[in-house]
């Protein structure tokens, strides 16, 4: 293989850079208002004056939660590399509270450089837990759990945060407990002694402003002038991206694609789309590239399933449609074949086919679940008699069926009256 | 605007500098005063802590800036003595420096600041529990009553979470033990058993006969509730003639669906003791805590709450609805009830808690509507404690904001927490995220939530997706946008899913899942009544 060119360079910079949450957040909580400063403010604070504080961050899947964390932890251990330990447990793993109390204990394990026993029982971990926090406090050591999808942690019985919340509040110990979750009222599903004990500290993660994504835009793409990269090359990108940003068409994109989804991951999801697109040759983005990954963002899979039916299984389509017209609002096999048989006689169509065949047909369709059952009971009857049900819209199947190569003109009529 | 960590980096280690040489300058001092005085006292262990403390101030000077003194008593050891020395010293500086500026609160000044957040942690009980004083002697006078007597009884202890309810039941048993040592009688045995750290709710028992009889817990034949019960029903040896005090938090863990357990534990107090005179007896303190919720209102723009009921009635009947047999049996405990804190009672803790500084650092102001806010609300004293160190904290940030703005212009003199900041805090601490939340999701998303709640605002509770999808579709054509496609609108469903403000069925399909509405209509009316493309669509 010969050396890589600078787009190819310039693509994977980019794609590192889009994969790398630092990078992407790090700009956006430079603010002293923003969470970030919040955060870091609340948690150095626990650190070196020892109290105990717990919070929430509240936000919608990628608005960028444990990334700010993860930024403002990382920034605090730097900063205190003797007095932070952070113990990190998922809701979607540490449900119970038996696995989260084992965890607990095997993370303060590696931590401390102490010998984790699996064979522990639960009150050996929770014991071994008040414990650690009584000596970490005693040490001026502060320990951030962090309990990620938080919401799962609140069903049940909340053990766990029963007893972080309660040690916090009673030893002499110095902990912060994060929880991350989408749920807005995650705070009402905790029990009343936990609500009790919890500090109510909220952060609420918004999707970022117009001006901070045209400037986060041009702090991905943007390429640094002191790179392995040819100058003039780096020139033209730079101004490449600068016209973009202030293209109409570029920003009705934009606009079209935040008024559906804003936050920063769906953002950088697109951008990952387009850069991929990016033509190899010039080494430069277009606005076709940013076109194509909204489309493809935008993607209708009925639809597409109704573009690749055959005729028969269109006609199919049709019979089901036009009896829901007519207010039969479920229907079987063998409604759907009188329907299709009164079209035959009706039009004096061409494609006319045996009921075995257009019962093979309806069973593709039913697993490309196009159709469903209507009820789960009488699984005992066979197919051709149980109650079906369309699960696409009108306006699908027209859609569809004009974008479909070699759909019958006789359908579209059929389907109009 | 700067940043916190830009500039001013340099000149507050320069401040932090100077205070830390004064600071030990003044530390220094106070070395040479404890070493006089302790070298007029004869004892050998004095004289060798004596040795042992320069060599510790010496050696490890930087052990002095421990961040936060230890609040729990230790028995004390020649080690301890060498720490509470440290701890005298450290707060003998901030009363000088306190007396120089006389009396006037500094916020800059990181040690008052640190002993501000002291005085209202949560974890910092106070020597003397404020407004629980008749529920205390209550408690006590049964405890007296039955050490008296050499007999068993149980009390029933009920109230909302952040009333006091340990604290009290912690001065209780330290009261008990002088009492007892001062009339004579054997000092109590105490169990304190959280009932939710118990794994099942039966090793409650194993508690209790781990802390009586250390000997017999290996005792494999029997189950430990089995010999508590022949324990408590032969006669015992002049020598465990010992009361014991069980002390069972959060009692309301031990319920099973039979109820057995909290039953057999109210029975071992009905076994035939009193008939021996010389036999060690056992009493119950259960704390039990109401299985009902206070539940805050939804709507953020005002603090509309529901106040807790009293608990006399729910006591009585939770207790006969949880143990219907212990009535019949003549064995119905002594029911307590602790109330949540009216405004008065969390104004005068408060005070508590902060005339011990010898400086003011809360507008009397603050504190009052912070009481107000707070027993409106739950009566919960960890709550107001919340609020308070809150509002601390946002003075703390706007100081620094001034020290950074130092050059500009001048600080003003007094600094205090004020009625904003405290309604700063308050409004962080109540408010709802829903209406911010609303505001800021995306247009397409905006238009779904107000289908909804057009869907929903009748009498019907849930729709299908498909219907919600027609409201959608004639919002969109009445304002002229153009709409997205089921898979688009079915994926923002999801997302409003997540975060909890619609409620959608776990149907396969998505024209089949059905949706119901999780936030309040007037949320949503007032958050989308500001923008104008919605201001046609809600009426």
């Amino acid at each position: 293989m010969g050396k890589e060119t600078p787009a190819e360079k310039s693509l994977n910079l980019i794609r590192g850079r889009l994969c790398d949450p630092s990078y992407v957040f790090r700009p956006l909580s430079a603010s002293s208002d923003s969470n970030y400063s919040k955060l870091k403010f609340i948690v150095s604070t626990s650190i070196t004056e020892g109290c105990n504080n717990s919070m929430l961050l509240l936000g919608p899947r990628g608005s960028g939660k444990a990334a700010v964390l993860d930024l403002g932890v990382g920034d605090l251990l730097e900063q205190f590399p003797d007095s932070v330990s952070v113990i990190r447990l998922n809701g979607l793993l540490h449900s119970d509270d038996n696995c989260a109390f084992k965890e607990i204990a095997k993370q303060l394990c590696m931590e401390h450089h102490l010998l984790f026993s699996k064979m522990a029982s639960f009150d050996d971990n929770s014991q071994f837990i008040i414990a650690m926090l009584r000596a970490c406090g005693l040490a001026h050591k502060t320990i951030i759990f962090v309990l990620d999808e938080f919401d799962m942690f609140a069903q049940g019985k909340q053990r766990l945060l029963y007893s972080l919340l309660d040690a916090m509040q009673s030893v002499t110990s110095q902990a912060v407990v994060v929880g991350i979750s989408s749920r807005l009222d995650a705070d009402q599903l905790l029990e009343k002694r936990v609500r009790s004990r919890f500090s109510h500290r909220k952060f609420l993660f918004l999707p970022p402003s117009r001006e901070e994504l045209d400037g986060l835009f041009v702090h991905l793409l943007s390429l640094p002038a002191d790179s392995g990269f040819p100058s003039g090359y780096v020139s033209r990108f730079n101004d490449k991206i600068k016209n973009l940003t202030s293209d109409t068409r570029f920003k009705d994109i934009l606009k079209t694609l935040f008024n559906a989804n804003s936050t920063v991951n769906s953002f950088l999801k697109f951008i990952f789309c387009a850069v991929s697109l990016m033509n190899l040759e010039s080494g430069l983005l277009s606005l076709e590239n940013f076109k194509a990954a909204l489309s493809s963002m935008q993607r209708q899979p009925k639809l597409e399933a109704v573009r690749d039916c055959s005729v028969l299984e269109l006609y199919l389509l049709v019979c089901m449609r036009r009896l829901e017209v007519k207010e039969q609002s479920s229907y079987n096999f063998i409604s759907v074949m009188k329907e299709y048989k009164a079209i035959h006689d009706s039009f004096h169509t061409s494609d006319y086919y045996a009921q075995n065949v257009c019962l093979r047909a309806f069973e593709h369709l039913r697993e490309r679940q196009v159709i469903c059952y209507a009820e789960n009971r009488g699984q005992s009857q066979t197919g051709e008699y149980r109650l079906q049900k369309l699960l696409i819209s009108a306006s699908e199947l027209h859609q569809g069926m004009r974008s479909h190569a070699c759909c019958p003109a006789i359908l579209l009529k059929l389907l109009d009256h | 605007m700067p940043a916190i960590a830009g500039p001013s980096s340099s000149p507050q280690k320069h401040v932090v500098g100077s205070r830390s040489e004064s600071i030990g300058g003044v530390r220094s001092a106070e070395v040479n005063t404890s070493r006089k005085r302790k070298l007029i006292s004869d004892s050998a262990a004095e004289v060798s802590a004596t040795v042992v403390l320069p060599v510790n101030s010496i050696s490890t000077p930087m052990k002095w800036k421990s961040p936060r003194r230890c609040a729990v008593s230790i028995p004390k050891t020649s080690d301890e003595e060498i720490k509470e020395d440290s701890n005298e010293k450290l707060e003998n500086p901030v009363i000088s420096v306190c007396l120089e500026v006389k009396s006037k609160w500094n916020p800059k000044d990181d040690e008052q600041m640190k002993a501000v957040k002291e005085a209202l942690h949560v974890s910092k009980a106070p020597s003397t529990v404020v407004c629980r004083e008749d529920e205390q002697r209550r408690v006590f006078e049964f405890v007296k009553g039955c050490m008296e007597q050499k007999k068993a009884g149980s009390l029933y202890i009920c109230g909302c979470p952040g009333t006091g309810k340990s604290l009290s039941m912690e001065k209780v048993r330290l009261q008990a033990e002088e009492w007892a040592k001062q009339a004579g009688l054997h000092c109590p045995e105490t169990v304190s058993v959280n009932c939710t750290s118990l794994t099942k709710s039966t090793d409650i028992f194993s508690k209790i006969l781990g802390n009586y009889e250390s000997g017999k817990k290996a005792n494999g034949s029997f189950s430990p509730l089995q010999q508590l019960q022949r324990l408590f029903s032969q006669k015992q040896q002049q020598s465990r003639s010992k009361m014991m005090l069980i002390i069972a938090d959060e009692m309301d863990y031990l319920i099973t669906r039979d109820r057995g357990v909290l039953h057999e534990l109210f029975m071992l107090t009905t076994l035939p003791l009193s008939r021996c005179i010389l036999i060690g007896t056992v009493f119950c303190v259960i704390n039990v805590h109401f299985l009902k919720s206070v539940s805050y209102g939804q709507t953020s723009f005002k603090f509309k709450v529901r106040i807790c009921p009293p608990g006399v009635a729910n006591a009585i009947d939770l207790a006969d609805r949880f143990l219907p047999k212990l009535k019949s049996l003549n064995c119905k405990p002594l029911v307590v009830t602790f109330r949540a804190y009216s405004k008065d009672q969390i104004l005068r803790i408060l005070q508590e808690r902060l005339v011990a500084l010898p400086f003011v650092a809360f507008q009397s102001n603050a504190l009052e509507i912070c009481a107000r806010k707070v027993s409106a609300a739950s009566g919960d004293m960890r709550k107001a404690l919340c609020v308070c160190r809150s509002a601390l904290e946002i003075l703390e940030i706007e100081v620094r904001g001034s020290i950074d703005q130092e050059p500009k212009g001048p600080v003003p003199e007094c600094q205090v927490v004020k009625m904003d900041h405290m309604i700063a805090a308050l409004s962080k601490t109540f408010k709802s995220p829903i209406v911010d939340t609303i505001q800021s999701l995306p247009q397409h998303q905006q238009i779904i939530v107000c289908s909804a709640a057009k869907a929903f605002r009748g009498s019907k509770k849930d729709r299908t997706i498909a219907e919600l999808n027609k409201l959608y579709l004639e919002i969109c054509k009445s304002s002229m946008i153009t709409p997205a496609g089921i898979t688009e609108f079915s994926n923002m469903c999801t997302v409003l899913n997540d975060q909890g403000i619609l409620k959608l069925s776990l149907a396969r399909d998505d024209k089949l899942k059905r949706v119901s509405l999780r936030v309040d209509e007037a949320d949503i009316t007032f958050a989308l009544k500001e923008i104008r493309f919605f201001r046609n669509c809600l009426l």
